[in-house]
């Protein structure tokens, strides 16, 4: 029997991406990318710069068209139904691009107008908008007067006028100071139940917090997928310590970089992070180094970053 | 339909009003320097041109060159400020809008812009100034404002549209555009080109904008040739526009 259509929706995955490549003459920015995110998530995707995260935000949000491949947001092909894809989307780019010769109410206004709304309707919708991020005391103020943070949940609040059903936010924490980080992920943890949340980050922290859903991609690929529990229980194996010295770091450092059982030891002060070969490894570790000058040893749990430094390594990208 | 269009239209005036006073004051200056300094200062030198006063053939120019300038200017300024300084052409097209709508609504500013500059110089020179005209001529003299405006209007969204670096407008401005006028006759009559050139001017759309509004506000009429031209070009230069536009966006 066949469904209803609105049964069908609500069935489907929010946002389908079907063996997505992007290049740029030889380069290949996506590398055939297939994705499926459920309704109502919020799901990160990670991955060191040039691994192709904006691209694929660019193909999913209709600004760039991809070489191959099709994406599906709500049900609706980013290839032959990009307006309507962009009726159910609310973006929130890397930089603020606010207009800065229009107040922060009229820019709202201006994008409530492109949405078709109507003044009664978007009047309303702006009032509670400017309320809930705090920046209703300032609607008549230019976004030029506004600190970053304010300006990023001005951007936030641009993006949500029309109810968009997905909201993509590609790193809408990147520059802002601890308080302004935290009071954009209060309000975007308040959207949860409303919509799905697509975004990129690159602060661990937030993505193994707040998110349902973590995709690490580089050169273009996914190279895992998972909730952060399961990424790092997938890293759990690698026997992480920590070893503190109450003196004579210099000398440890050296005994330690030679032994045959530890595969890395990153230094910070008196504080050795070890990676070692097994569990076995540790009562030939302390026979090394004795007892007398160890302030602490702990195994250490690996975090988010851990995972994302395995699969993507140290080496620093242009 | 042109929803996108009209709200990008309707923002860009609201910015135009709030600072319309200081915006008419630099736009006037300059054309009504160059009516004092060459209708008032050599008019002891130059009596009449063709049979009319050297101050009355001037004026129609001037205010051509005012609105079709300022044309210019807001298109391609604004269509580079919003692409590379503010990235709000990015913000427009994440919504339900088409690529037409943001160029359409783009030429349409300018044009605007152009039509109120280029009014607010002629109400200024008719005012300070003893340049008459029979207003019956005024329709013929708009039709090669408003075609001229959006010639201009189109020239200048392909310029801010395909040009990354400002000092290269302004490079364009200098290099294509200001000759473009000057050459069109605004100070002197087509007559004073040698022979063998003047069918070549007489075929640019700058000519057929100066000389054929000078030609419908003094004498009134449309003159058919200039107008073909002028409406081919509006046409071309239209469809540039916006195919330029689309397959920028697209990269």
């Amino acid at each position: 029997m066949r469904r209803p259509y609105i049964v069908q929706i609500l069935m489907t995955p929010a946002i389908v991406l079907h063996g997505i490549t992007k290049t740029y003459g030889a380069l290949t920015a996506v590398d055939d990318f297939s994705l499926e995110v459920e309704r109502g998530a919020i799901f990160a995707l990670l991955g060191p710069n040039g691994a192709g995260k904006t691209t694929l935000i660019r193909v999913l949000t209709t600004l760039l068209r991809p070489t191959a491949g099709d994406a599906m947001v709500e049900g609706r092909s980013v290839l032959t139904e990009g307006r309507e894809v962009r009726r159910l989307i609310g973006v929130v780019p890397q930089e603020n691009n606010l207009d800065r010769y229009l107040t922060a109410r009229e820019n709202l206004v201006l994008h409530a107008r492109m949405h078709g709304m109507r003044p009664a309707e978007y009047n309303r919708v702006i009032d509670e908008l400017l309320e809930l991020t705090g920046l209703g005391g300032r609607q008549h103020d230019f976004p030029d007067t506004y600190s970053g943070g304010m300006q990023r949940r001005l951007v936030v609040a641009r993006a949500l006028v029309h109810h968009p059903r997905v909201l993509f936010l590609d790193e809408p924490t990147t520059g802002l100071d601890p308080q302004s980080r935290r009071a954009v992920w209060d309000y975007i943890q308040t959207l949860r139940a409303r919509m799905t949340i697509f975004l990129t980050t690159h602060y661990m922290d937030e993505a193994d917090t707040l998110c349902d859903r973590i995709v690490i991609m580089d050169h273009g690929r996914p190279l895992v997928d998972g909730s952060a529990a399961q990424l790092k229980e997938a890293l759990a194996h690698s026997h992480l310590y920590e070893v503190e010295v109450r003196r004579d770091a210099d000398r440890y450092e050296t005994v330690l970089r030679g032994l045959p059982f530890v595969e890395s030891a990153e230094r910070s002060g008196n504080l050795f992070r070890l990676a070692l070969t097994g569990e076995e490894a540790l009562k030939p570790l302390m026979d090394a180094i004795g007892s007398a000058d160890i302030r602490k040893i702990c195994l250490r749990e690996p975090s988010l970053e851990d995972v994302f430094i395995e699969l993507t390594g140290k080496k620093v990208r242009e | 339909m042109f929803r996108g269009a009209f709200s990008i239209w309707g923002r860009d005036m609201r910015v135009l009003r709030r600072s319309l006073f200081s915006e008419l004051l630099a736009v006037i200056a300059y054309p009504l320097t160059l009516y004092l300094a060459f209708g008032i200062g050599l008019k002891g030198y130059i009596a009449d041109v063709e049979g009319v006063p050297y101050a009355l053939f001037i004026a129609p120019g001037l205010i051509s060159m005012t609105a079709v300038n300022a044309a210019f200017d807001e298109s391609a300024w604004s269509m580079w400020f919003h692409r590379r300084v503010q990235h709000t052409i990015e913000e427009y097209r994440v919504n339900p809008i088409t690529v037409y709508d943001i160029v359409i609504g783009k030429i349409f500013s300018g044009f605007c812009q152009g039509a109120i500059k280029g009014v607010a110089v002629a109400a200024v020179i008719f005012l300070m100034t003893p340049f008459r005209f029979p207003f019956p001529h005024l329709l013929a003299y708009l039709f090669f404002i408003i075609l001229g405006s959006m010639i201009f209007s189109c020239l200048g969204t392909i310029c801010g549209t395909t040009i990354d670096k400002p000092e290269n407008i302004g490079r364009v401005q200098a290099v294509v555009i200001v000759p473009l006028i000057f050459m069109a006759g605004i100070f002197f009559p087509l007559s004073s080109y040698p022979a063998a050139i003047l069918p070549a001017i007489r075929v640019l759309p700058t000519t057929a904008i100066f000389e054929g509004a000078r030609q419908a506000l003094l004498k009134g009429g449309i003159e058919g040739g200039y107008a073909a031209i002028l409406i081919a070009t509006a046409a071309v230069s239209f469809v540039l526009a916006v195919w330029i536009f689309n397959k920028k966006i697209e990269e």
